[in-house]
């Protein structure tokens, strides 16, 4: 187990660093510094800085999609890589954030003693292996179900690397080894012990665990995000990320929630929002489902990504929690170093006022 | 006109429609506040009632074809009114979805009785 950190830019599909585009230019450096794990995914609605919506349920308004690009490695790693990415990132939102790293032989980790209570665990691992007859993903994600942890998404990567390896989802293959990333959320004690078995599924387990409160569960309330204070000196030191986990089939007032939760939040002003869409996965009590073969209405849970000042979050909480009524899995994060990049120009900085190691209540 | 010369202007106006499209279905979406595609929506209908008013209005056939294949041809869309009703299904929109083709239908064919009614009385 590692010190490990996570490295996450939000930008707009189109985004070029020089002559290509970001996202490749991003992977290649991932590469080149070889990582233990990289995910390029590509988002299915949300806006930016700049609050222009992009979503791929318009035609028009599906170019330039917004994508998020993640990298995880050793502390070392990706402190080495961060300036090459802040040159090359121009608009758009860069987060660090830290996580514990697993690699290999997961175990049964030691527990930092603040990931005792919720734990987020992410785990990396190409499209197509198996865990016996079924898809590892799935296998893991049913493992997490039957152990009572809140929440699992299988999200499927466009680019990235496996095991080390760059591996890119192209149009005439059957892309069975692009990258692929299992998110859940739950009680950490459950998840270490839960880590051996895992690691029994993948050829190559890579695995990260951060620390998130969950705010709310299936409409039940479990943390509320203290009132506002405002942020001294220059600016907050730390930001806020809050993550929506809720299936496609669930609704607020008859609409798709993630849909009325982005539009939400962009009229109300929030600084940005994206939305992915997993492959398989659950949230609260219903069993993990994804779609199914010629079915029109689709299955697939949805992941909402929102991230902001603290302040400016509280205000933007009534709207989160309003459309959560019934059903969603709520969770906060703290972003200790960020910079955000619009037309008003740059925010933040990408090394934390103090140290990586941070508290949070 | 030669065929030529036509060819070029269909090529011409035919992109000057799908640019015009793009646009203002951008223009149109960035504000729309629902879920229901108004953007596509009113291209499609505009696009009905002005191809009824140059029928009605009995056009040279050369202009008939640059303005309404070429340019109107262009700019109206089939395709993404389907795409975004199989869209609205996906997301379980389903009324929704039959309201985009019910009101699209019934628009489109008043704007279009509406649109050659005008032209022919110019």
């Amino acid at each position: 187990m590692t010190d490990g950190l996570k490295l996450t830019v939000y930008h707009g599909e189109h985004e070029r660093a020089g002559s290509e585009l970001l996202c490749d230019a991003l992977n290649r450096i991932y590469e080149r510094h070889a990582l233990p794990t990289a995910i390029l995914l590509r988002g299915v609605e949300g806006f930016g800085l700049r609050h222009t919506l992009h979503t791929q349920r318009l035609l028009t308004l599906s170019e330039d999609l917004p994508v998020v690009s993640i990298a995880v490695g050793a502390r070392d790693a990706i402190e080495e890589l961060l300036p090459e990415v802040s040159e090359l990132v121009g608009k758009g939102l860069v987060t660090v954030e830290r996580a514990q790293l697993l690699t290999r032989d997961l175990g049964a980790p030691e527990l930092d003693e603040h990931l005792h209570e919720e734990t987020k665990l992410t785990v990396y691992c190409g499209r197509a292996e198996r865990a016996g007859r079924a898809p590892a993903y799935r296998a893991v994600v049913e493992l997490l179900h039957r152990h009572g942890v809140s929440g699992a998404t299988a999200f499927l990567g466009l680019d990235g690397l496996v095991h080390g390896r760059r591996e890119r989802a192209r149009f005439f293959s059957r892309n069975d080894d692009v990258p692929l990333m299992v998110v859940s959320v739950g009680d950490g004690r459950t998840l270490a012990k839960l880590l051996p078995e895992i690691a029994e599924m993948l050829e190559e387990p890579v695995a990260t665990l951060e620390r998130v409160t969950v705010c709310k569960r299936d409409g039940a309330r479990l943390w509320q995000p203290p009132p506002a204070t405002p942020a001294a000196g220059e600016g907050p030191a730390v930001w806020e990320k809050v993550m929506v986990y809720a299936g496609e089939q669930a609704r607020h007032e008859g609409h798709p929630l993630y849909v009325q939760l982005v539009r939400r939040l962009r009229e109300a002003g929030a600084a940005g929002a994206t939305s992915l869409r997993g492959i398989w996965g659950y949230s609260g009590d219903h069993a993990p489902r994804g779609d199914r073969f010629l079915s029109v209405q689709r299955q697939v849970p949805v992941a909402t990504i929102v991230i902001d000042t603290p302040e400016r979050m509280a205000r933007w909480w009534p709207i989160v929690d309003e459309l959560t009524d019934e059903a969603g899995l709520v969770t906060a994060e703290l972003v200790p170093a960020f910079r955000a990049t619009g037309p008003a120009g740059s925010l933040g900085a990408l090394r934390p006022a103090g140290g990586w190691r941070l508290d949070v209540k | 006109m030669t065929a030529a010369l036509l060819a070029v202007g269909v090529l011409l106006l035919g992109g000057t429609g799908a640019v015009a499209r793009f646009v203002f279905d951008s223009l149109v979406e960035r504000r729309n506040a629902s879920e229901f595609p108004f953007g596509t929506f009113a291209i499609n209908v505009s696009g009905s009632l002005v191809l009824g008013g140059l029928t009605g209005a009995s056009l040279a056939s050369s202009t008939l074809l640059l303005a309404g294949t070429a340019l109107l041809g262009s700019f109206t869309t089939f395709s993404t009114w389907m795409f975004e009703t199989q869209r609205l299904a996906e997301d379980g929109e389903l009324p929704l979805a039959a309201l985009n083709v019910g009101l699209s239908v019934l628009a489109g064919l008043a704007a279009a009785a509406a649109g050659y009614a005008l032209g022919a009385a110019l």
